[in-house]
């Protein structure tokens, strides 16, 4: 199964999305305008179709600002802090949200698709 | 009246006490499936005296109040094939508020307010899934209008029809809606003992002068499940007889 195809097939059916390319650099919440009810219907398809635990803090970065702010009160390195709490994201990606966390929510569709791939290792 | 159901598998929390077996005999004969929860072997077996004639028509499962390992292997039964939830699971602890245990206080809003909050997430998951599900939640009268000791109850009580209500204002939108019944006094259960101890006097307070029954609970569930109570969402209902706006 191509986790991205799916993927795509799951945010147009819950978004009722027309004439919309999606791409791994599609921003959810800005680009979409997916709400939060939107994001827990997201999390219960994913849950269903790919047969995978989903944590929807983990997958959705909810708490990505929150953590953000801890390293840096803690002095601690940021990027490492970070991909401990988000083990599916690479240390490259961690450090892109980083960098645009102020223009807002920084979830794209490639975030979601490491997501699946990571829990669908059974991590 | 004919009543119509979006679905036939219901969630029967709470499922060995008298009311939750009178509506699980209901439910069977209006050709739903109740699934009731039990939480020792006398609750299992009331619920084989009350509906085991009916074999495959009902389900069991284990279910213990603050025990998630028993709530996860209730939803690893019963999966994403969940249509209703009838909830009466309550714990009694009665005391003073002033006079009362704390190790007792904070297990009990453990197990009756937060252990409720995680069913209902886990329910509302499964039902999310179908953009359809109904779940009907029993309160009590003594939620708005309790009697000295029962503090915590009442405490309780409004906090779980809280979480009802939110629920049925988060998904309704998605087809997903909840309902708050309170009862007031009941011919039924704890409501007969505690009539029975106040050797039923209080009924004459009641503007309908007796209890109501189990029976008359029952089929208003029935009732709130079906598809013509679809438009009660998020909001609970009073069934005291008038009790509540006596003066």
């Amino acid at each position: 199964m191509d986790v991205f195809v799916e993927l795509k097939k799951i945010l147009e059916e819950l978004l009722d999305l027309e004439d919309m390319e999606l791409t791994p650099e599609t921003l959810l919440i800005q680009d979409l305008g997916a709400e939060s009810i939107d994001l827990l219907e997201l999390a219960v398809t994913i849950n269903s179709r790919f047969k995978i635990a989903v944590k929807d803090d983990e997958i959705f970065l909810t708490r990505f600002r929150l953590y953000f702010t801890d390293a840096e009160k803690q002095g601690k390195d940021s990027v490492h802090y970070l991909t401990g709490r988000y083990p599916f994201l690479g240390e490259d990606r961690i450090a892109e949200i980083m960098a645009h966390i102020k223009e807002g929510p920084q979830l794209k569709m490639k975030d979601l698709i490491s997501y699946v791939i990571y829990r669908s290792r059974g991590v | 009246m004919n009543l119509h159901f979006s679905g036939n598998r219901a969630l029967v929390l709470g499922g060995t006490c008298e009311l939750a077996l009178l509506l699980a005999h209901a439910m069977i004969e209006s050709n739903l499936f109740p699934i009731l929860t039990y939480r020792d072997d006398k609750g299992l077996c009331a619920i084989g005296e009350a509906v085991g004639s009916f074999q495959g028509r009902y389900a069991t499962c284990y279910l213990n109040l603050g025990d998630r390992d028993s709530l996860d292997s209730v939803f690893t039964q019963i999966g994403d094939d969940l249509n209703f939830l009838v909830d009466f699971a309550q714990g009694n602890y009665e005391s003073l508020i002033a006079g009362a245990d704390e190790d007792s206080i904070y297990s009990y809003f453990m197990e009756n307010i937060s252990f409720r909050a995680e069913v209902l997430k886990m329910a509302g998951r499964a039902m999310l899934k179908k953009r359809k599900g109904r779940l009907v939640y029993i309160s009590s009268a003594a939620a708005s209008r309790p009697n000295p000791g029962q503090g915590f109850y009442a405490a309780a009580k409004l906090a779980s029809e809280a979480l009802y209500r939110n629920m049925g204002l988060e998904l309704g939108g998605r087809g997903v809606t909840t309902v708050i019944l309170r009862p007031g006094y009941i011919d039924a259960g704890r409501g007969r003992i505690y009539l029975q101890k106040q050797d039923r006097k209080i009924l004459k307070m009641t503007p309908i002068k007796r209890a109501i029954t189990g029976e008359e609970i029952v089929q208003t569930i029935l009732f709130l499940l079906s598809d013509s109570a679809a438009g009660i969402n998020a909001t609970e209902i009073c069934m005291d007889g008038g009790s509540t706006y006596v003066k």
